[in-house]
């Protein structure tokens, strides 16, 4: 099953500065350890050290917010998933 | 009732749907807090006052240093070393002499906030750090007063606005904060997030349109795309929680 993962712009540094990374799973949790696979430095600004998902990123699939228990939530072919990190500036 | 010259003034936008001199006089008593006079202090409150909010209440403990002038456009050469609440009120003044603009040189914490905002019908959050959003947020949620949310990061930003009580609050988005950092930006960034603040603003005020609620919008300025992701209100907000089943 093919999901599409949107990466937000902070974050790309961390993906090649790829704003797009397609992965095949069935869950949150499993997309997630697909990227990371990918792209180990990612692994850090998502996951704190018990590999629990920081409580600053939100997860969305087609653009309704996952939580909680996102990386439990299923995922089926061509759904997209939107990684979002906080930002601050002003 | 609009004078002569104020109906002259806003002719063109009297004239928009849903508008009118009512919604004009609407905004006349309007009182309007924009907590920053940095990057998306400056669009929101040049907007505001253009269109004729009564009251703009700017809160800002800065000076204008050089490396704040690639974005925060109330802020020029020549007041490089002022305060930007002075700056900014200098030039709001000359922009439009019938809004009546508060400078407060202070910095937001917890002692002073809810003297800030007693009595203003709106929080636009044009901060530049985490924590203070937060507290802004969580003011306005105690408060039932309107908070229109924007940030940036380089050539992305984000706008939301909290109707405390009734939508997701900042604190249902984001559940926990990130070391304070010195953030990329240039100003065409918070140019287009402070006017959708602004856009958000005068929606509420003049009671049109679809508000940005319940939706965070994410601007994507390198590929020009706009994102929308629903947020749902969290029964566990710690800002927010408490409020739902009470309205």
């Amino acid at each position: 099953m093919s999901i599409k993962i949107n990466i937000a712009s902070y974050l790309q540094p961390y993906t090649n500065n790829l704003e797009v990374v397609e992965v095949n799973a069935s869950t949150v949790g499993e997309c997630l350890n697909h990227l990371v696979k990918q792209f180990p430095a990612i692994k850090e600004m998502l996951f704190d050290k018990n590999g629990k998902l920081f409580s600053y990123v939100g997860i969305y699939i087609n653009g309704e917010d996952a939580h909680p228990e996102e990386l439990a939530k299923p995922v089926k072919d061509r759904d997209e998933l939107y990684i979002l990190y906080i930002i601050g500036g002003g | 009732m609009l004078t002569i010259e104020e109906q002259e003034r806003y002719d063109r936008q009297i004239m928009m749907r849903g508008f009118g001199e009512e919604g004009q006089e609407k905004l006349k008593r309007a009182k309007v807090i924009i907590a920053g006079s940095g990057g998306l202090g400056s669009p929101a409150s040049i907007y505001l006052v253009a269109a004729g909010v009564g009251t703009i209440r700017i809160i800002d403990h800065d000076r204008v240093e050089l490396s704040n002038l690639n974005r925060q456009v109330l802020h020029w050469d020549n007041d490089i070393g002022r305060n930007k609440v002075d700056s900014a009120a200098e030039k709001l003044s000359q922009l439009n002499r019938g809004v009546k603009i508060e400078a407060m040189e202070e910095t937001i914490n917890e002692a002073n906030i809810a003297r800030l905002v007693a009595g203003f019908d709106l929080i636009v959050d044009a901060m530049d750090n985490l924590p203070t959003r937060f507290l802004l947020n969580k003011t306005a949620v105690e408060n039932h007063i309107p908070f229109i949310h924007g940030a940036v990061y380089g050539l992305e930003g984000r706008a939301m606005t909290i109707i405390p009580g009734k939508t997701a609050c900042l604190r249902c988005v984001y559940r926990g904060l990130i070391p304070e950092e010195k953030f990329p930006v240039i100003g065409v960034t918070p140019a287009v997030i402070g006017c959708i603040q602004a856009t958000e603003v005068i929606k509420y005020i003049v009671g049109i349109g679809r508000l940005l609620t319940n939706r965070l919008l994410v601007y994507d300025g390198l590929n020009m795309k706009f994102t929308e992701l629903a947020v749902k209100r969290d029964p566990n907000c710690e800002h927010c929680g408490h409020l739902i089943g009470e309205e």
